[in-house]
């Protein structure tokens, strides 16, 4: 059940299929581009990176110690 | 009675709303939201985002038929994203991001992307509205999409292009910048990049064709959810590459500044000794720069704000505590000729920076090398600023350069014609005024330099 509390927006709805489309032409030739640099030797780590990739670790989900600060 | 305690900030989510009770922030669910809570706490994805540090934890107070009682880990300071600096703001954004594509994977949505959704708490960004997640209906498109261009997508690329003063664009419209106006100010070119040109300009165009449409709301539109999560992926990716190009030309601040290593050191001994004498366990750096003082205390310091007017400086110092994994600092952008105000609905959606100051209530107000520029570029009175200060600080540390130091000429200078104005400016009249709203503790010269550091106490009337 949605609780309309705010516009989502009605061209935001129906645009979503087209711009996903899009986002699936960029991803794949991202990857492919990825994987061609990697065939050839052309990757460099960056270990200079702040933020991770965007899938969250199974290892913190799972992890049933409390967090603990540094 | 209740609905006076209701928080002024929590009003549009018909699910449930936040109250104060004796000083603790505690979430108030309706039984309009039961099915959605109790099917995500059975499946455990609660303690999933808790786990991964995603969602402010929460513990279950009270269930009864009317209404669930939450009591939320505390956040000692809640900044808002004008207050943000860019990479905090990319942080919010890829927060965001990250969690919709896990509740996606768990049959879940969320079902608002709202960028006061979030805040920096342990030294990082953390979704703080439990009450946003909604059941996943198979091949529904994302509701929050429109909302997560305009409060996210569209700042971070305007502070790419515009510089991050954008940021602050969020105090104004605080539900994401209209999308009219983000395109007609963006650059030609950002219609050649596909991410940009389908998520901002193609979104407006349609928006603004299917304005009119009254009867649209009914109609379902279909996304399966594979094509969802690529665009919560092509966002993600495009995001995380996106980097200020003032970023680089950032240089350190304190090679910059006009007094001695030994001047420095003596400074920061001071403070130090200070800070251990009042046994301060919470401070605010007012004017902290990248947090350097901070940093170089000896005593552990529970939470510290570290605000500076420079959003780059911000950015430094958030890196750093990202880099060393820092939990104690709080980080965000000040102005204090211009501090945020109230604003949102009755002027009290969002909190000012002085109420929140207010009840935070620091041990110990650090103001170094501050005063010369709210003196002499902001040409507030002495006795102004005594007032703010004494508005949230029981204790005050502050840094007094002289009419001969350097920047204090310079200041003077640019005043050319107007300058006799400012023959105020010594630490003569500083002290009497400020001695109107404090007691003197402590009062050293810095050697080798114009300035001398002055440790007050407020007096309580």
């Amino acid at each position: 059940m949605y609780l309309l509390y705010f516009d989502p927006g009605l061209g935001a709805m129906i645009i979503q299929a087209l711009v996903a489309a899009v986002a699936g032409v960029i991803l794949f030739s991202k990857n492919l581009l990825y994987k061609l640099k990697l065939f050839f030797g052309l990757v460099k780590e960056d270990s200079n990176e702040l933020f991770d990739d965007i899938n969250v670790s199974e290892s913190d989900v799972d992890k049933n110690e409390k967090r603990g600060g540094e | 009675m209740e609905a006076n305690k209701q928080h002024k900030s929590s009003f549009r989510d018909p699910s449930g709303f936040v109250f104060l009770e004796d000083g603790i922030v505690k979430r108030k669910m309706f039984p309009n939201y039961f099915p959605v809570y109790n099917k995500l706490s059975e499946l455990q994805f609660y303690n999933k985002l808790f786990n991964s540090g995603l969602l402010i934890p929460h513990k279950e107070l009270s269930a009864s038929d009317s209404e669930i009682i939450l009591l939320p880990e505390q956040i000692p300071f809640i900044t808002y994203p004008y207050e943000w600096s860019f990479l905090q703001f990319k942080e919010a954004a890829l927060l965001t991001l990250k969690l919709q594509k896990y509740c996606l994977l768990n049959e879940v949505t969320l079902k608002d992307a709202s960028a006061f959704n979030v805040t920096f708490h342990n030294g990082k960004a953390v979704f703080i509205d439990t009450l946003s997640f909604d059941l996943y209906i198979e091949n529904t498109p994302w509701r929050a999409y429109k909302q997560f261009i305009m409060h996210f997508l569209g700042p971070l690329v305007l502070s790419y292009y515009h510089g991050s003063q954008s940021l602050k664009l969020m105090s104004t419209f605080i539900d994401g910048i209209p999308l009219p106006m983000l395109t007609s100010m963006l650059p030609f070119k950002t219609k050649l990049s596909p991410t940009l040109y389908t998520n901002i300009h193609l979104l407006a165009k349609f928006e603004d064709k299917h304005n009119e449409d009254t009867h649209g709301g009914s109609t379902a539109y279909s996304l399966s959810k594979k094509a969802q999560l690529k665009i919560i992926e092509n966002l993600y990716d495009y995001i995380k590459n996106l980097h200020l190009k003032e970023e680089t030309e950032w240089s350190d601040y304190y090679s910059k500044i006009n007094y001695s290593d030994k001047a420095f050191q003596q400074k920061a001994l001071i403070i130090d000794t200070w800070i251990q004498k009042s046994k301060a366990k919470t401070l605010i750096d007012v004017g902290g720069n990248d947090g350097t003082f901070v940093r170089k205390l000896s005593q552990p310091i529970d939470h510290a704000l570290v605000c500076d007017i420079d959003p780059n400086a911000i950015d430094v110092n958030y890196k750093k505590i990202k880099e060393r994994k820092e939990t104690f600092i709080t980080t965000f952008v000040l102005d204090v000729l211009n501090p945020s105000a109230g604003i949102g609905f009755e002027n009290a959606e969002r909190e000012s920076f002085i109420n929140r100051a207010r009840n935070f209530e620091p041990d110990v107000t650090l103001a170094l090398a501050i005063i010369h520029h709210i003196s002499l570029s902001g040409n507030v009175p002495f006795k102004r600023s005594a007032q703010f200060f004494a508005l949230f600080s029981k204790k005050l540390i502050i840094e007094f350069p002289d009419r001969n130091d350097s920047w204090v000429q310079r200041l003077l200078t640019n005043k050319s014609d107007f300058k006799d104005h400012f023959d105020f400016y010594n630490i003569t009249n500083f002290e009497t005024a400020y001695l109107e709203r404090f007691e003197l503790i402590e009062k050293l010269k810095i050697e080798d330099s114009e300035r001398t550091m002055f440790l007050l106490k407020r007096k309580e009337s």
